[in-house]
Order: structure tokens, then C-alpha cells, then sequence
């Protein structure tokens, strides 16, 4: 009995870290090859190299958070692409209905939240809040989907669909964000006046601590909330599989069931939530940033 | 969580992102709604315009009713007092015909009368001759009764 309780230990973390770990393709330092990290892929045999993920130093790729994102990015904004072009001035259609009442969503929250004249601002929330949007949305697929079809259809045995529970993918946008608002301080106090605001007035560098520790929780809020997201998600998944594993745990069955839905219904919230929250940060950081105060 | 290269794609796609939002969707939307924008406030513009047109229309159309409804009561009571100036003109036509009747029925019934007169005048004479002569056939001659006579004639 003992026993079999070590085995399913050492069975759920390794689900879990299964869970936990991109598909990488890297840079590694033992063979001095470019190649998947080992044993992830089945599908280009020449490219699995000898090192594992945690022998990969900085020069590696997750391959399926850059897949991932950029495929949701070509299907989000492909979309209103699309529905722009096919746009008429008379009465719309469902698809452009959509699109307008989004757009004017964003608009509205830019308008209201930004006062400077940057024409930058506009785009730059749209395109965020819509990108994490469909980033977050891929955490309501069962956690277990991708691993399935990663493995036995495409032969990647890694395979994490949700771009925001890396912490490269919202780091990314925030630094962004960072690279404006830093470009639009300069250009509307002067570098002397933005960096006299960084570091002297009122508290002296603490400024400029907020300055970065602001930007670095846009991105880890994001982060934060989707990936704590996900893990629950993958531990409701492990009470399931507990039903699987010995007939004695069917009992966990139901509550499993109960649990999954509920907290999927309640992290339907957190997804819109989160892309909000961080377009709402980078409006108002940006107006903060260009206008004088 | 481990930070590398993947950071670097993802920067790189965002700023794409970014940019394809800013070149073909953001403004192409503005610009959609700016026109659908401008062109209801135009409709409605339009609409109350047109509002105001027919209310317009409305009270001149009532001006001009009101016109025709006095014109034609004037013209009923014309009409009506002509009517009966007609009629008055009728009337007195009638009397005056009637006496101009009346009058020339007079002159002829006197004339008759006359005629009558003179006849009977005539006759009366002529039998009174006959009868005188009648009477007195041999010894009165008749030549020298007729002065007589006539004189009787005349007074009668």
C-alpha cells in the first residue's frame, strides 16, 4: 500500500511537471548543436539533441508558446483584418457588428483613459487586449487536449497551448509597453526632466524602482493569474485521472467533475479580466507618460 | 519559469501585431464608424428637417383651406342675394307685364265696347227707322225724318 501511494506520488509529479515544461528548441552547450531538447519530439529525429530542457541556457526557443501565439495572433487579428476589408458604410453584418462593438469597446476605454495625441495608443491596446484575450482563452481547453493530440497526431510530446503561463510571452508585452512609455516621458518632459523624475524627485530612486517594478507587474500579474489558473486546472485534472488510475478513487470522479466546471466557469472571468486589467495599466500608463503633470 | 530567447520572438511578434492594428485595422475602423457616425447625425439632421418641412406644409395647406372655405361662403351669399335680386327683378317684370295687360285689356274691352256702341247704334237707328218708317210709310218722308232720328241716335 505504501508503495503503491509512492508510485502515484512520483506519477503526479511528474504530471504535473510534464505539465510545466514548453517545447524547446535550443542551443546546447554539450554537443554545441542547435536541437530539441531530449526526448520532447518523435517527429524530426535528427534534431533531438543530448541536452535536456534544463541544460538549455538562454539561446533556446519554446517553440509552442512562439507556434501558439502567433497562430492566435493570425487568427484574431486575420479576423478583423478581414472583417475591416469586407466592412460597408450601411447597415452591418453580424461579424462586422462584432468587430465594431469590440473596437468601440477599446476606444472608448482609450479615449477616456488617454489624453495625449500619440496615434500609437489606440492600436497598441487593441492589439494587447485582444492577443491575451485569445492567449487566455486556450486555459479553458482541457489541459489534457494538447498533450493528446501533441502526441499521438503530431508526435511532440511537450506541448503547452497556453502562451500567457510563459512568462516570456507577457514579458514581452510589457516590455513594450516600457520601451513607450520610457520614449514618451523623454519626448514630453525632456530626458533631463524624466530622469530627475526617475531619480530625484520626491523619494529619490525609489522612482525609479516603481518605475521598473511597475512594468515587471504588468507582466507577472498576467502571468501570475493564467498560470496559477492553469495549475489548478491541472490539478482538477489529476483528481480525474485518480478515477483512471485504481477503481477505488472512481469517488473522486464527480467532485473532479464539479470542480472543473465551476472553476472553469469562474476563470472565463480571469481570462477577459486579465487582458482588461493589463490594456486598462498600459492606457494609463502611457497617458501618465505623455502628458505633464 | 525561465526566461530566453523565446522573449525576443515574442517582442518581435507583438510589434508586428502592433503594427498590422495600425496600419490596416484601427484607422480603417475609425474612419468606418467616423462615416456611419456623420452619416446618421446626417439622416437625422434630414429627418427633422423634413419634420419641420411638413409642419410647415401642414399650416399652409390649412391657410389655404381656410381661404377657399371663406371664398366660397362669399360666393354661396353672392350668389344667394343675386338670386333674390333676380327674383325681385322677376316679380316686378310680372307686375308691370301684368298691369301692361291689363291696361291694353281695358283699351281693348272699351274699344269692343264702342264697337258694340256704334253697332247697336247703328241697328237701334236702322229699326227705328224701319219701325218709323213702318209707322209712318206713306206720309212722312222719310229724308226729312232721318234728321230727326239721327238726332234721337246721338242722344241715345
Amino acid at each position: 500500500m505504501a508503495k503503491e501511494n509512492a508510485q502515484n506520488l512520483i506519477e503526479t509529479s511528474d504530471y504535473i511537471g510534464h505539465h510545466l515544461v514548453n517545447l524547446t528548441f535550443g542551443w546546447c552547450e554539450k554537443t554545441s548543436t542547435w536541437g530539441f531538447a531530449n526526448h520532447q519530439q518523435e517527429l524530426f529525429k535528427g534534431l533531438d539533441s543530448a541536452c535536456k530542457v534544463s541544460e538549455m541556457g538562454f539561446w533556446s526557443f519554446h517553440l509552442d508558446t512562439i507556434f501558439m501565439s502567433i497562430f492566435l495572433g493570425a487568427v484574431v487579428f486575420g479576423f478583423f483584418g478581414l472583417v475591416n476589408r469586407a466592412a460597408k458604410k450601411g447597415v452591418p453584418g453580424k461579424l462586422q457588428n462584432f468587430a465594431e462593438f469590440v473596437h468601440e469597446f477599446i476606444a472608448s476605454a482609450v479615449n477616456s483613459g488617454y489624453h495625449g495625441t500619440s496615434k500609437i495608443v489606440g492600436p497598441l491596446a487593441f492589439a494587447s487586449c485582444l492577443w491575451i484575450i485569445s492567449w487566455n482563452l486556450m486555459d479553458l481547453l482541457p489541459v489534457e487536449m494538447a498533450s493528446f493530440f501533441g502526441h499521438f497526431g503530431g508526435g511532440f510530446n511537450y506541448f503547452k497551448i497556453l502562451p500567457t503561463a510563459d512568462l516570456n510571452a507577457p514579458l514581452a508585452l510589457a516590455i513594450v509597453v516600457m520601451i513607450l512609455v520610457t520614449y514618451y516621458s523623454v519626448k514630453t518632459h525632456g530626458a533631463g526632466g524624466f530622469l530627475k523624475e526617475l531619480f530625484v524627485v520626491p523619494l529619490g530612486p525609489l522612482e525609479f524602482i516603481s518605475y521598473v517594478s511597475k512594468h515587471v507587474a504588468l507582466a507577472l500579474r498576467l502571468y501570475g493569474n493564467l498560470f496559477a489558473g492553469e495549475m489548478i486546472f491541472i490539478l482538477i485534472a489529476i483528481m480525474f485521472g485518480q478515477f483512471a488510475m485504481s477503481f477505488s478513487q472512481t469517488l473522486w470522479f464527480l467532485p473532479g467533475l464539479i470542480l472543473n466546471l465551476s472553476w472553469a466557469l469562474f476563470h472565463i472571468l480571469i481570462v477577459a479580466l486579465q487582458a482588461y486589467i493589463f490594456m486598462m495599466l498600459t492606457i494609463a500608463y502611457l497617458n501618465l507618460a505623455s502628458t505633464k503633470h | 519559469m525561465n526566461i530566453n530567447a523565446t522573449f525576443f520572438a515574442e517582442l518581435l511578434a507583438f510589434c508586428i501585431f502592433v503594427f498590422i492594428t495600425y496600419r490596416y485595422i484601427w484607422p480603417s475602423m475609425e474612419n468606418l464608424l467616423e462615416d456611419r457616425r456623420k452619416e446618421i447625425s446626417d439622416g437625422l439632421e434630414a429627418a427633422s428637417q423634413s419634420q419641420r418641412k411638413l409642419e410647415e406644409a401642414n399650416k399652409e395647406s390649412a391657410t389655404i383651406l381656410d381661404g377657399a372655405k371663406a371664398e366660397a361662403s362669399s360666393l354661396i351669399n353672392q350668389a344667394n342675394s343675386r338670386a333674390d335680386q333676380i327674383v325681385d327683378e322677376a316679380k316686378e317684370q310680372a307686375v308691370e307685364e301684368a298691369k301692361k295687360i291689363k291696361l291694353s285689356a281695358e283699351a281693348d274691352i272699351e274699344q269692343s265696347a264702342n264697337k258694340a256702341k256704334d253697332s247697336l247704334r247703328d241697328e237701334v237707328a236702322a229699326l227705328v227707322i224701319a219701325g218709323a218708317q213702318k209707322i209712318l210709310d206713306k206720309e212722312i218722308n222719310a229724308k226729312a225724318n232721318k234728321d230727326i232720328i239721327d238726332s234721337l241716335i246721338k242722344k241715345i
